[in-house]
């Protein structure tokens, strides 16, 4: 038995699913990374951005062996939240010299320019504050958006897709990407979950990416759904000490409160889990549309 | 007859017993380490490709390593007491004309490799002392990795102690001042650190017996007084270990052993240590040192405690301990016997005060730490240190908390002085291997193991297989990978290389070049004190910044004027005065130090060659040379402006305090712009100068031309004798030129020209 089982607990039956298989994510990603830096070396391809030296295609892949390995612990040692909060901020270590080398050459914008708001510059605080403060908070949101099979991976799949479109360093996700969506394709049908190993690996690639790509704005609108979600579970932890919670009745999942994105749409409403992973979905979607649209205006 | 030769045989079985029980695990241990420490060495001796293989010699790296040279081969020539006893050597090639008080240098370092270089030649070794010199580092770094190793493994076993010693080799502080040609102080320093913590912590190990406990505190004793006379940061160690043993007292973990060892080795230790040369018994009095004394006492009254003694009594003992201590430095104080901790240290405690200090500040490896200079250092395995510290910090054994103690001590000094991060290479390479290791135990424990049930929830395994523990073994492995091996922050070179693969300092003519790229020493440096070797006097004093005076004295050998041991500040302001000045200003102070010995003055310029179109090149300043080193003239001599007006050197109407009166930086280009000043100081006419000769030499008869950004005044009394690197093609250095350049002073046309007799020589 190479991957452990759980039960899948929106089943008939509960039946045991391979779980954690998000490892082999990081792990193909890591490969893939790896033969993106070397394939660069040796044939001078252009495939890898780098600032001032620092390798844009080694800097993401660690960043993702850290969100694994982040992951793994948790799998084995179900980490404290305080502890799965905080830590991230290690894998900003990276991004932060990237940017810093970036901006050394110029390159990189410290300032961010929102609809309504108009341009904001952190300036250096852009890398000292506002990366560590990217990769801890989409880490977590994106760990927090989950439970219903294809959830953890559809949308953060059509999150980096809205990423891609735009940025220069896109064939550094293109492996990474294909391998996620198959990992989705079996994880919809309910055949696999990542785990929090595939979870964490993939928050952390949403965050890594976007800051290497230097794509904020697009990043702050498309993870707009996974922020509110998250921002709606500690705001019910913190008043009613109460987390959400779903029943499923055989074929259909209802909640009997509103402390999630999940909930929301299930409360008092039953639905079938497939149908509230595609709404979840569409509204990431129109997200990353906004987004995409914006950046276009730009 | 059978019979005879069985019982022959069987008696022959005792030699049996003699074999050598080894493990297989001790074996594997014992490979790795062999490995590590081969590693350790061949990356620290890479430098050799770029130094002369075919003659068998090298050179030392940097500036202070020279100064370290000169007192060995002294001690060498002339015994190894010779600059200390019975007189002290004044070096008069070193800071004209006073010469240089040998005799005020920690001598651990240079008694060591001159008496490791006489040991090898008694067997007939014939080896040039520089490049001997130039190896000892990578030797000494191997002994100190594995001491670290069992430092390691006493923390936490063999695997914590392989893992401390490959980081601690492959740290990049720790191997820069380890690699070829870095005979300086933190040779010494970093070997007697780890040996006296080695030793001190086995010596308060209860499980020892008596004896072996005492020959542990003599050891420590030992490894200490050699730290104390080679590394100026001894404070510090005594200091942490003083820390500690306190902290021991305060959770009421005092011994009487603890009472035993503590006092014969800092006894010992502090004896040994005075009677160095240099040293001295002041050293014992020092505010630094006084807290030996002060948790000594404290150690009495906790062991007068332990008996069965009223409460009255305790207390009586209690506020007498504290009424010797506070007392004791009192009367130290009010009698002007205490000995204040040294600018430097202080400056290390402080690091807002070398702010204020200009002449501290223009050393780069003396500025504050970045937050990059500490990842470049540690790269993603800050990671396992915080595991590591979360470990140690959940098991506070008295080792433990002396681990806890050590980083964070070593972690402010690290962040106060980027020099410093080799005092927290060690310390962090153990709690790092304690991480890894503590992380890696569970799933160890799991692939050793048959599957079993974790857990219930969706989210979180309820089995786990073997094949999955290996996979979480894997990503931790590629985590050090690309930590080790692959680092993003070097673009994918293994950071140790990194640092390893450059030149040593005058091979790369002060450039920031090295790597597969560069196959050739950069040559402007070595021709320059080649020439200087055959054409100048040994007597003849040599003007330049004083980052470059131990060239000059130790390889050019001429005369220099000041040198990185920066002993006379108010010199040092004067050769930058000399350098910002006008001619006239500077001749007139050039002249103070007379005219029969100064000779020559010379600047280090490098510039760098830009495309204008494809037969047409500009040269600019670089910044990698005195281009970039005026700026710290400027504020040095700046900082004696009142000196300089009242001594008449300086005039009011162009007086400067910094680099501001010489000009501006363009707000757009953010490029320096000289004023009318700045164009007529002397260090920018003597760089002009060779630029445009650069310009002019390499231009010549070729189908390109190289113009210069600027031209200015050509200078009177300062006459070109030598400029090397004058013929080194626009593209040999990818598109910089190092320039040395030489000028003779000519003394006959400014007497002339003012009126003055010359001197009798």
């Amino acid at each position: 038995m190479v991957f452990p089982k759980v039960p899948d607990q929106h089943k008939p039956g509960r039946p045991l699913i391979p779980n954690g298989l998000g490892v082999l994510f990081v792990l193909t990603t890591t490969v893939y990374l790896f033969s993106i830096y070397f394939s660069n070396k040796v044939f001078n391809l252009g495939l890898d951005t780098s600032a001032n030296g620092v390798s844009a295609a080694l800097t993401l892949a660690v960043c993702i062996l850290f969100g694994g390995f982040m992951g793994l612990l948790d799998d084995f040692m179900d980490l404290k939240w305080r502890y799965k909060a905080f830590m991230p901020l290690i894998a900003a270590l990276p991004l932060m010299y990237y940017a810093l080398e970036l901006s050394k050459l110029g390159i990189i914008r410290t300032s961010i320019s929102l609809p309504l708001v108009g341009t904001l510059d952190f300036g250096q605080t852009y890398i000292f504050i506002i990366i560590p403060l990217i990769v801890m908070i989409v880490t977590n949101a994106v760990n927090m958006l989950g439970g219903l099979n294809g959830l953890e991976t559809v949308c953060p799949a059509i999150v980096i897709l809205g990423l891609m479109a735009f940025s220069p360093s896109y064939i550094l996700m293109v492996g990474p990407l294909m391998f996620w969506l198959t990992l989705a394709y079996f994880n919809v049908r309910g055949k696999i979950f990542v785990g929090n190993a595939g979870s964490f690996a993939i928050g952390i690639t949403i965050a890594s990416f976007a800051v290497i790509s230097d794509l904020k704005v697009n990043l702050l609108i498309s993870i707009l759904p996974f922020i509110f979600n998250s921002s709606i579970i500690l705001l019910a932890i913190f008043f009613t000490r109460k987390r959400a919670k779903v029943t499923f009745d055989g074929e259909k999942l209802c909640a009997d409160g509103r402390k999630s994105l999940v909930t929301i749409i299930a409360y008092h409403r039953p639905l079938t889990e497939r149908r509230i992973v595609q709404i979840i979905a569409a509204i990431v979607a129109l997200f990353t549309l906004i987004a995409a649209l914006i950046q276009l205006l730009s | 007859m059978g019979e005879g030769i069985k019982e022959r045989l069987k008696g022959l079985s005792v030699f049996s017993r003699l074999r050598i029980q080894v493990s297989h695990g001790s074996i594997i241990a014992f490979a790795a380490l062999v490995v590590i420490l081969f590693v350790a060495f061949t990356v620290r001796i890479i430098p050799l490709r770029w130094e002369n293989l075919s003659g068998g010699t090298s050179l030392l790296n940097e500036f202070d390593p020279y100064y370290q040279f000169s007192i060995t081969q002294h001690m060498v020539q002339n015994g190894l007491l010779s600059p200390y006893w019975p007189t002290h050597w004044v070096n008069m090639m070193k800071w004209y004309p006073a010469g240089l008080d040998m005799s005020t240098s920690l001598p651990a370092l240079p008694m060591t490799a001159a008496a490791l270089y006489q040991f090898v030649s008694l067997f007939g070794a014939k080896i040039d002392l520089m490049t001997f010199c130039a190896i000892v580092p990578a030797f000494i770094a191997v002994i100190s990795c594995t001491i670290l190793y069992l430092i390691g493994k006493d923390m936490g076993g063999k695997a914590v102690g392989l893992l401390s010693a490959l980081f601690l080799a492959l740290a990049p502080s720790f191997l820069q001042r380890s690699s070829l040609g870095f005979f300086d102080t933190e040779v010494p320093g970093v070997l007697g650190l780890v040996l006296f913590i080695f030793l001190f912590l086995r010596s308060l190990d209860s499980k020892r017996s008596l004896r072996a406990s005492l020959l542990y505190s003599l050891g420590s004793a030992a490894a200490l007084a050699y730290f104390i006379a080679g590394w100026g940061a001894a404070y510090y160690l005594i200091d942490l270990s003083v820390l500690f043993v306190f902290v021991l007292v305060l959770l009421k973990r005092y011994t009487p052993r603890m009472l035993v060892n503590y006092s014969l080795t800092f006894g010992l230790a502090l004896f040994i240590g005075t009677k160095v040369p240099y040293v001295s018994l002041g050293y014992s009095v020092s505010g630094a040192i006084l807290p030996v004394a002060a948790v000594f006492v404290v150690l009495i009254v906790s062991e007068i405690l332990r008996n069965n003694i009223s409460m009255k009594t305790k207390l009586s003992l209690v506020i007498a301990g504290l009424v010797v201590i506070v007392g004791g430095i009192s009367i130290l104080a009010l009698t002007d016997k205490l000995g204040g901790v040294t600018g430097k240290f202080v400056t290390v405690l402080d690091p807002f005060i070398r702010a204020a200090s200009p002449l501290v500040n223009s050393v780069a490896e003396q500025r504050i730490a970045a937050w990059g200079n500490i990842y470049i250092e540690f790269g993603i395995g800050i990671l396992f240190f915080l595991m590591g510290l979360y470990f140690v910090m959940r098991n506070p054994t008295n080792r433990n908390i002396f681990l806890i103690l050590f980083a964070a001590t070593a972690l402010y000094f690290a962040a106060s002085m980027i020099r410093l991060l080799v005092l927290f290479a060690p310390v962090f390479a153990i709690i790092a291997a304690i991480g890894i290791i503590g992380i890696l135990k569970p799933f160890f424990t799991l692939l050793q193991e048959a599957p079993k049930t974790l857990a219930k929830s969706k989210r979180r395994m309820a089995r786990v297989s073997k094949e999955y523990s290996g996979v979480a073994v894997f990503i931790i492995f590629m985590i050090l990978v690309t930590n080790l091996a692959f680092s993003p922050q070097t673009g994918g070179m293994p950071r140790a290389i990194e640092q390893a693969y450059i030149p040593t300092a005058i091979s790369a003519s002060s450039l920031p070049l090295g790597g597969s790229g560069l196959n050739a020493p950069v040559g402007a440096w070595l021709d320059a004190v080649g020439w200087m070797k055959t054409n100048v006097q040994s007597t003849n004093a040599v003007v330049m910044w004083w980052d470059y005076g131990n060239w000059l004295s130790d390889l050019g050998n001429v005369t220099s004027l000041a040198d990185n041991t920066t002993e006379n500040a108010t010199q040092i302001a004067n050769v930058g005065f000399i350098f910002m000045g006008n001619e006239t200003q500077s001749m007139q102070m050039l002249s103070a130090y007379g005219q029969n010995h100064v000779k020559y003055i010379a600047v280090f310029t490098v510039l760098k060659i830009t495309q204008q179109s494809s037969t047409t090149y500009t040269a600019s300043p670089a910044g990698y040379g005195d281009e970039g080193k005026w700026v710290w003239m400027a504020r040095i001599s700046g900082q004696d402006e009142p000196r300089l007006l009242q001594e008449g050197f300086m005039t009011p109407s162009t007086a400067w305090t910094n680099e501001n009166t010489f000009g501006s930086t363009n707000a757009q280009t953010n490029a320096w712009v000289w004023n009318d000043q700045g164009l007529n100081c002397t260090v920018f006419e003597l760089m002009n100068q060779a630029e445009v000769q650069y310009c002019n030499t390499i231009s010549t008869g070729q189908s390109f031309t190289i113009t210069p950004d600027q031209t200015t005044t050509v200078p009177t009394y300062f006459q070109v004798a030598h400029i090397a690197g004058v013929d080194a093609a626009p593209n040999a250095y990818g598109n910089l030129i190092p320039l040395v350049a030489i000028y003779s002073i000519n003394w006959a046309q400014y007497d002339a020209d003012h009126g003055i007799t010359p001197p009798s020589s």
